[in-house]
């Protein structure tokens, strides 16, 4: 035989309800106090800023990309995929008359793996030859495209450091028109025409955008 | 004479040598053969110039790529002379190419 237990007897249905609104309450305050500062960074009793809740509901702020150690202007220091820099690249654009028979270099100067990109076109074919030069004595040049075209669009992580750029020669009896653009973390650019002369041109950076909208 | 006059002497010597042998540039002549001889062709440049240029048994004279030699070459015919010289007075033709006139 075995004994019976006392049933407990249930709570009131006031107990029940007292109850109910006390765990609300403490539920109500938490929310307040604790949950929307913490979580959505509503703080209306002042508790998330006193108890450092607020924080958490901000995202962490940007910090600046400083360049790694050794990275320069010009010289980058690769980290991954990314070459990084210490400060901006600069822009070009160009349009350069090529008289008949007449050929010329444009080429910027580069640090080893330096990057630019470019994009040229001219108003008819030309002999072309896309190479890089050390600087250390003829024979030293190393050419990266050398066929005849019309436009040529790409990239170039230069090999080494030196001067890189094009050698165009117009192989008719007609004046040819050049239009070049490009960007890049080069330091100088120089033209060099069949006539011996010689001109360096002007670097700029490229344009500011534009402010963002709601800002001073 | 001291053994290190000598010596200095002596590289002077050598480095004046070699000077000649680094200081040709590259030249470019474009224009109308005016004259031609066995050893020598003269060019009036677009500008105006002339040109009294060297030819030797080394000049490479050519129309499309195709090898002429120098009796290839006529008064009036537009060339583009590829040289090598110490001034615009002093050419040694490596290539002279018979072109299309300039338009």
């Amino acid at each position: 035989m075995t004994p019976q237990l006392p049933t407990p007897e249930p709570p009131s249905k006031r107990k029940l309800a007292v109850t109910t609104a006390v765990a609300l309450a403490v539920a109500g305050v938490l929310l307040v106090t604790i949950v929307l500062p913490a979580e959505y960074g509503l703080d209306p009793l002042h508790t998330g800023a006193a108890l450092g809740l607020t924080a958490m509901s901000t995202p962490a702020a940007a910090k600046a990309v400083e360049a790694p150690a050794g990275a320069t202007m010009f010289k980058p220091v690769q980290d991954g995929p990314i070459g990084y820099y210490s400060a901006g690249y600069k822009v070009d654009s160009t349009v350069l008359k090529l008289g008949p028979y007449e050929y010329l270099e444009y080429k910027y100067r580069l640090e080893k793996d330096a990057s630019m990109m470019f994009s040229w076109t001219a108003s008819a074919a030309v002999s072309h030859d896309f190479h890089g030069d050390p600087g250390s004595g003829k024979g030293a040049e190393q050419s990266y495209d050398k066929k005849d075209r019309q436009a040529s669009s790409g990239t170039l992580i230069a090999p080494f450091a030196g001067m890189h750029g094009w050698f165009w020669e117009n192989p008719s009896g007609e004046t040819i028109t050049i239009t070049l653009n490009s960007a890049g973390f080069y330091s100088s650019a120089m033209e060099s025409r069949s006539d011996r002369t010689r001109r360096a041109h002007e670097l700029t950076a490229p344009m500011a955008p534009p402010a963002a909208s709601g800002t001073k | 004479m001291t053994r290190r006059t000598s010596i200095a002497i002596a590289l002077a010597l050598v480095f004046s040598a070699l000077m000649p042998l680094s200081a040709h540039d590259d030249y470019r002549v474009i224009g109308v053969v005016t004259k031609v001889q066995t050893s020598k062709l003269d060019v009036k440049s677009k500008d105006g110039k002339n040109h009294s240029i060297k030819l030797n048994k080394d000049t490479f004279v050519n129309r499309d790529k195709k090898k002429m030699g120098v009796s290839g070459l006529k008064a009036g015919q537009s060339v583009v002379v590829d040289a090598t010289g110490d001034s615009e007075s002093d050419l040694l033709a490596l290539e002279v190419r018979i072109v299309p006139p300039v338009k």
